[in-house]
């Protein structure tokens, strides 16, 4: 299987492999290779794939077959197998020609078997990494490791299968290279110390599950289906409901256990998160990357007062649906007091000055109008926005911005001044009438899109040009992109005031 | 026009710069071909099957006036505007915005031309931070001052490159 014989040709400037470089592929020492169980991972998980898409299209038509049920049996179980060694052999020439190496600059991953990739990424870049344990990885003690890179889709580097504890030690020295703390030859990087800040526990996650919009639908395709059989009389329509129902349940169960026995922990490494049921995960997320930051609460929240928290951290906008959309979760559940201890961990600063950070973000987070020092939309906006016009807001810190909205689903976006990538003013011609203009902060792919609707214009206009000089300043002032390098900058730490 | 442009829109000691009027020319040209297709279709169609498939082509007529008129309104709205430590552009009308892009958030650059756009000798820049919201195209320019502005940015976005 070497790559000349397929394209006859370099791939890239990439020298083409001949079975020789294959045998040496691991020759020098500072390469290693991923556990030699990936293959029947990989192979089970195509497999399983096979089964379920079977299981859910396959089925009816293979029973309409006119076949005994032997000739079933043996070409479907067959079929499987066949399938199984076809990956498995795949899986294995693609395990032999995958190698990894770290250094203290960088990661380099080679793989691939007809066409090679050699890819490397700069360990200054990294901006999350994560241990993902999946369930059958359980079984044989085998852990994923993925960094993220902010490059876009497609981006994130995956060392899978990796024994967990060479997973975990991998992980360690990768985060210790990005710290930019350097270590004698053959030392190993120890785990960094890690204390717990928040765990949210299994009661208050079922219950938090329930009161959430959900249920809501669930409650009304009920009463969709009782009003259906007391109209028709008959229990015909329930049969057409079911698929929703076992979405809605679908939904449930990612919820559940995407968010099972969720850790926060604090570390000189940054945010550490561990979570999942089936599938655990635990992500590390370095101090710096996170980039913005909201808090909302679902309408049924409110009771308890709990609230959500979701980040943008660059390297997961580039992944795509459910995935990105989970890993961007820092709390799913909290109390306002836990909400605190978690703003502490990933946005130490918030440059409230005199005043407590939970304050300024607990009158953000429910407040209206000018409460908490927050300057507000006018009084014309009501006529846009005749529910939530009081919520629309925005205040002002040393170090970041906060922009407050909506009163039945509340919301607050925090955004560190350093991590503005753009902003934008924007005025439809209703607004523009009533002489209002909304602005919006662009930060990177991810849940938080940072946006302060129906402004006065020219608060708006102000604040847009205010907004681009503190960013700049606190851009040249933020620390250093490897994050213990931090002692040797010297004053560099806070901002100068800035002009008002 | 330009007194009830709003105060917003027009920040206080910006020079703006316009984009080339042949952008006009060029999107009109789009317009009339891509609609002269749809009314010779319909027309066409309305000989061989039923009259009244020839109203699709009156309605395309209209729609091809109301734009024609929009472009020319369009296009001179669209500015942008280089400061010390940014870049500003603005565009459209009805529905206005204003985006600023920093020089050191800038990612890349593309400068890129159709075949339209090329036989109208023009070319657009696009300005890429790490964010995806942001929209920053500078549509319409002649190619030397695409490559100009092109190769500025990327100046000045090397000396104030920051992290993300």
């Amino acid at each position: 299987m070497s790559t000349g014989s397929v394209d006859g040709g370099p791939v890239d400037g990439v020298p083409v492999d001949s079975s020789a470089e294959v045998r040496e592929v691991l020759a020098d020492p500072g390469w290693k290779r991923l556990h030699p169980v990936t293959p029947v991972l990989r192979a089970w998980k195509v497999v399983a794939v096979v089964l379920v898409v079977l299981a859910q299209q396959g089925l009816d038509q293979l029973l309409q077959a006119d076949l005994p049920g032997w000739v079933l049996l043996l070409g479907v179980v067959g079929g499987l197998v066949a399938v199984a060694l076809v990956t498995a052999v795949y899986s294995a020439i693609a395990w032999r020609r995958t190698r990894y190496r770290i250094d203290a600059d960088a990661v380099h991953v080679e793989q691939g078997v007809l066409w090679r990739q050699q890819r490397r990424a700069q360990l200054d870049r990294l901006q999350a990494v994560d241990l993902v344990r999946p369930l059958l990885g359980r079984l044989f003690g085998l852990a994923e490791l993925r960094l993220e890179v902010a490059g876009g889709a497609g981006s994130k580097i995956s060392l899978a299968y990796l024994k967990e504890e060479e997973a975990q030690q991998v992980r360690n020295a990768l985060l210790a290279a990005a710290a930019g703390v350097r270590f004698a030859e053959g030392e190993e990087a120890p785990e960094a110390p890690q204390r717990a800040v928040l765990e949210v526990t299994i009661p208050r996650l079922l219950l938090s599950t329930l009161l959430s919009g959900l249920t809501i639908a669930v409650l009304l395709v009920l009463v969709g289906c009782v009003v259906t059989i007391v109209i028709t009389g008959s229990a015909a329509p329930l049969a057409g409901m079911a698929p929703g129902v076992l979405g809605l349940v679908a939904g449930f169960w990612a919820r559940f256990n995407h968010a099972f026995g969720f850790t926060v922990a604090e570390s000189p490494d940054g945010l550490r998160l561990q979570h999942g049921l089936l599938e655990q995960r635990s992500q590390t997320v370095p101090p710096g990357r996170v980039q913005a930051l909201r808090i909302s609460q679902p309408l049924l929240w409110r009771g308890p007062d709990w609230w959500r928290v979701h980040v943008n951290v660059a390297g997961y906008g580039g992944e795509n649906g459910t995935e990105g959309a989970n890993c961007t979760v820092v709390l799913p559940v909290g109390t306002r007091e836990e909400l605190a201890r978690l703003l502490a961990v990933v946005l130490p600063d918030l440059g409230t000055g005199d005043e407590s950070p939970l304050d300024v973000v607990s009158r953000g987070l429910t407040g209206t109008g000018t409460d908490g020092g927050f300057t507000s939309a006018p009084r014309t906006a009501r006529r846009l926005d005749p529910i939530a016009w009081r919520r629309h807001g925005f205040r002002v810190t040393d170090r970041a911005f906060l922009a407050r909205s909506g009163r039945v689903l509340r919301r607050l976006d925090v955004v560190p001044h350093e991590r503005t990538q753009s902003l934008a003013l924007h005025q439809g011609p209703l607004q523009r009438r009533l002489g209002l203009a909304s602005v919006a902060l662009h930060s990177t792919p991810g849940p938080v899109s940072p946006r302060v609707d129906h402004l006065a214009a020219a608060t708006a206009s102000a604040l847009l040009a205010e907004q681009s000089v503190r960013a700049r300043a606190a851009r040249a002032a933020a620390g250093p992109e490897r994050w213990m390098d931090r002692g040797q900058v010297v004053g560099a730490e806070t901002p100068g005031p800035l002009p008002a | 026009m330009s007194a009830d442009a709003g105060e917003p829109f027009d920040p206080q000691g910006v020079a703006w710069r316009r984009v080339s009027p042949r952008l006009t020319t060029a999107r009109r040209t789009v317009l009339a071909v891509f609609h002269g297709v749809v009314v010779v279709v319909a027309l066409v169609l309305a000989a061989l099957l039923t009259w009244w498939i020839a109203l699709v082509a009156v309605a395309a007529v209209l729609v091809l006036a109301w734009r024609w008129w929009l472009v020319g309104r369009q296009v001179p709205a669209w500015g942008y505007a280089e400061r010390d430590d940014d870049l500003l552009v603005r565009h459209g009308l009805l529905f206005r915005s204003l985006v600023v892009v920093p020089y050191g958030r800038l990612q890349f650059v593309d400068v890129e031309a159709g075949p339209v756009d090329r036989r109208f000798g023009l070319a657009s820049v696009q300005l890429h931070t790490a964010s995806t919201a942001t929209d920053a195209v500078v549509p319409g320019l002649p190619p030397e001052e695409a490559a100009r502005l092109r190769d500025r940015l990327a100046a000045r976005g090397e000396a104030r490159l920051a992290g993300l």
